[in-house]
């Protein structure tokens, strides 16, 4: 196979050996690679009762097969394993460099099994693989275990790591990479840290040899042009996902106050408009990028004075709205320490954002929270709890598990201010704003989740792609975000599309927003860069496949319909304010279509057995 | 005299994705690797991305260095390696002092940016433009690019060992 690195490295941290395997070209051809070629391995590998952070649980870490590639934004890898958060499907992807250096070297993708005594670190020069002494950065923050490899290696080396919060096992830690690049959801930095892996450095200074080098540059300027000719892009380059602020409480579903309502009056203090006319220093991109939607900012002076990659849409709403606060600076200090700790900022402001409830509605008092005062908006409590949930201090040991377990240990009724599937907080999409995100968050293998299925569709008038992607007889139900009409039809295709994606390592920016690369475009990049055969149809089957099968693991998990909810807020409390007031999400109407499109039984949420012999998996 | 001309990046405007390096690599050895390419890319913090070329230097030490007389200008001005001499002892690598040539590790010839321009087309964020020492002092009037490349010259130009 043309364009991989052709191997995959297998470290088993109890015996600390290491073996090289060439990647398995028949599972390739039923699951890519990437997250798919990760869930049948994992699938394969971890049985039901496993323990997340015990030694039976496997951590993979893998590349697309377009990773490396030229095509816009091929920058991706995805790391999987059983979830410490959710105790179900744990999956999470990063842009940055590291993926395409690990190809270079000649690897595809890193399992990780078993567990060592002492922390140690995987060093890979091209084919020389070693497991090292780690305990000189036991301790270090990720930054600063970047600064020390490349240092003591040398600076071309790419870094992935896990910062104090993987350690001590926080249960939405992150794994970092290239320093503010995070996989931050499912709570994978824990299972990294259970393995006493603190880190992967890389160099490779290998190539990838392409199936059609004569035709390759020139279908890479076609695709180039139509990315720089969208109209998506200038924005893009211009905010990042920063402008989303504005256009969220545009519509009402910036999520505020941990989701009692989506628009919020400070939203202009914290908007993407603020960030750029005092912070953003550059726009970054990552390997193949041509969209630059990374930030690095700064703040010169004060407590919260910091510079480096941040923010993210996803932290000025869960740092910043969803706990009431309007202070930026905070915000963009918050992310810039939640890099630097390693962690998910979506679960750590959803997890204070609880706890913000339950204060305001005197479930919790200082007594529980050693002095604290957390009031909405308490940009100070905020930081400091950022530190001591890392850290593991005090009341930030209770934060640490995530708002679930915390409110299960507390009682006392906060366990209905808890926002979270499948005990992962949901992220910042106030679904009662977007029906389709409400489904979204619920059928997503990893609990709750925007980006299983990205389903933006109905977010911004992509009427025409709607028509181009399912057909006109879905207009205009499907386009309107209100209406729960067709979107189990819409979140199914969108799934699908998004774990292929994830497969090929490319971003969600370019492929499902702006929606300008689809099936067609991917399997004809596939054709020239990996020689691989695949067409449009069949990719979408792949990503059925794997959809399918990460609900299988689930399901050895105990996931069924019942575990497909939300919390009773949104479902049954009409949303307050704003322009999409009076609204709750009709989760039970989207759910019965979804399953139905899914094929999946209605009572168990679980896939028919023709279902699964349509896709060619076996059942147990 | 001819203008010698070379293609120069600016570092707060680069972003860093390495597209340039794909592009000379994919054009000249029809491959992806940086190693192969004829232009580097380095991150540096606090937020400088450096693309880096061959300066195109008016003594050209690499061509003084070989001792295969490999390296020359041609009269369009651009320092060129005929592969029919070069046998990749690598002393042009040594002399260089901008670490902007290399031994290709698949011929064992030397590779430089020669100034095609095919990288500048494609940088999606515009940092990159071909330009003589005079134009340069005439585009950073005020001398902020070349503060920056002086300002990191350890880290961008170490001495490498040579392949
Ligand atoms: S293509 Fe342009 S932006 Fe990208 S690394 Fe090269 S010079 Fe920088
Ligand atoms: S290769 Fe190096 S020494 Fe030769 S002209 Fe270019 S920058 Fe100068
Ligand atoms: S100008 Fe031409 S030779 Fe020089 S780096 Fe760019 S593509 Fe390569």
């Amino acid at each position: 196979m043309f364009g991989v690195g052709g191997e995959i490295l297998w470290v088993d941290m109890t015996k600390g050996k290491i073996e090289k395997v060439p990647i398995d070209e028949e599972l390739v051809n039923k699951y890519l690679l990437g997250a798919g070629y990760l869930s049948k391995i994992l699938y394969d590998m971890i049985p039901a009762g496993t323990d997340p952070l015990g030694k039976k649980n496997i951590l993979g870490i893998a590349t697309g097969l377009l990773t490396g590639s030229m095509f816009p934004q091929a920058s991706r890898h995805v790391v999987a394993a059983l979830s410490p958060l959710t105790d179900v499907w744990g999956e999470s992807h990063a842009a940055g460099f590291f993926g395409a250096e690990l190809k270079f070297a000649g690897y595809d993708a890193i399992m990780f099994t078993g567990a060592s005594s002492d922390p140690l670190y995987l060093n890979i020069e091209d084919s020389k693989v070693e497991l090292l002494d780690a305990s000189h950065l036991w301790g270090k923050d990720v930054f600063e275990t970047d600064d020390i490899l490349r240092k003591d290696h040398d600076r071309q080396f790419r870094t992935l790591s896990i910062g104090q919060a993987g350690e001590n096992l926080v249960r939405f830690s992150a794994i970092m990479n290239d320093r503010d690049r995070a996989s931050a959801r499912s709570g994978l930095g824990a299972v990294m840290g259970s393995k006493k892996i603190k880190a992967v450095s890389v160099k490779g200074t290998g190539k990838l040899e392409v199936a059609d080098p004569k035709n390759y540059l020139k279908q890479m300027d076609i695709f180039y042009e139509r990315m720089m000719a969208n109209p998506f892009t200038p924005g893009r380059v211009k905010y990042g996902t920063t402008s989303l602020v504005e256009m969220m409480q545009h519509i009402g579903r910036l999520p505020s106050y941990n989701m009692k309502q989506g628009v919020f009056d400070g939203y202009e203090k914290i908007s993407g408009e603020a960030i750029n006319e005092k912070y953003l220093v550059k726009a970054r991109a990552d390997f193949s990028c041509l969209q630059r939607c990374g930030r690095y900012t700064a703040v010169r002076k004060g407590p919260y004075a910091f510079e480096g990659g941040s923010p993210e849409f996803e932290t000025q709403s869960s740092m910043g709205s969803r706990c009431g606060n309007d202070n930026l600076e905070s915000i963009l200090f918050g992310h810039h320490l939640a890099n630097q700790y390693g962690m998910d900022t979506i679960s750590l402001g959803g997890t204070i954002s609880w706890a913000m409830e339950a204060w305001d509605e005197g479930l919790l008092t200082a007594e529980d929270t050693g002095g604290i005062d957390l009031s909405w908006g308490n940009a100070e409590t905020i930081i400091k709890l950022t530190k001591m949930i890392a850290l593991r201090e005090g009341f930030g040991d209770v934060l640490a598990d995530g708002s679930a377990a915390a409110a299960e240990r507390i009682g006392r009724g906060t366990e209905k201010f808890v926002m979270t599937v499948k005990k992962q907080e949901i992220a910042g999409q106030e679904p009662r704003a977007q029906k389709s995100m409400g489904l979204a968050a619920v059928t997503a293998a990893r609990g709750a989740d925007h980006l299983y299925a990205f389903p933006v569709l109905d977010e911004a008038g992509f009427d025409k792609e709607i028509k181009e992607r399912f057909g006109e007889q879905y207009l205009p139900e499907m386009a309107d975000r209100l209406n729960p009409k067709y979107k189990g039809i819409m979140v199914k295709e969108c799934e699908d599309f998004m774990v292929m994606v994830e497969s090929v390592g490319l971003c969600k920016y370019g492929t499902q927003i702006p929606p300008e690369f689809y099936y067609d475009d991917i399997a004809l990049t596939l054709k020239i860069h990996n020689g691989l055969n695949f067409t449009g149809n069949q990719l979408q089957e792949i990503g059925e496949r794997i959809v399918n099968l990460n609900r299988l693991f689930n399901a050895r998990f105990g996931v069924t319909r019942k575990d497909d909810c939300l919390p009773d807020r949104l479902t049954k409390e009409k949303a307050p304010l704003g322009p999409s007031a009076g609204e709750v999400v009709e989760l039970d109407q989207m759910l019965t279509e979804y399953y139905d499109v899914r094929g999946w039984d209605q009572e168990t949420g679980l896939p028919l057995k023709e279902t699964l012999e349509r896709l060619g998996l076996d059942y147990e | 005299m001819t203008e010698l001309k070379f293609v120069f990046g600016d570092p707060d405007i680069c972003s860093g994705c390495m597209v340039c390096v794909n592009v000379c690599s994919m054009f000249y050895s029809k491959v992806i690797g940086p190693t192969r390419s004829r232009v580097r890319v380095v991150r540096l913090e606090p937020a400088l991305d450096f693309a880096l070329f061959c300066r195109n230097c008016e003594d050209a030490p690499c061509i003084e260095a070989c001792p295969e007389g490999a390296l020359s200008r041609t009269s369009k001005g651009i320092v060129i390696v005929n592969n029919k001499k070069c046998n990749g002892t690598g002393a042009c690598v040594e002399a260089c002092p901008y670490n902007a040539i290399h031994i290709h590790p698949d011929t064992g010839k030397a590779i430089k940016c020669i100034q095609c321009g095919q990288c500048i087309d494609r940088c999606p964020a515009d940092a990159i433009f071909m330009t003589t020492t005079a134009e340069l002092a005439e585009r950073d009037k005020d001398g902020r690019m070349m503060a920056l490349h002086e300002k990191h010259k350890k880290e961008l130009y170490p001495k490498e060992a040579k392949n």
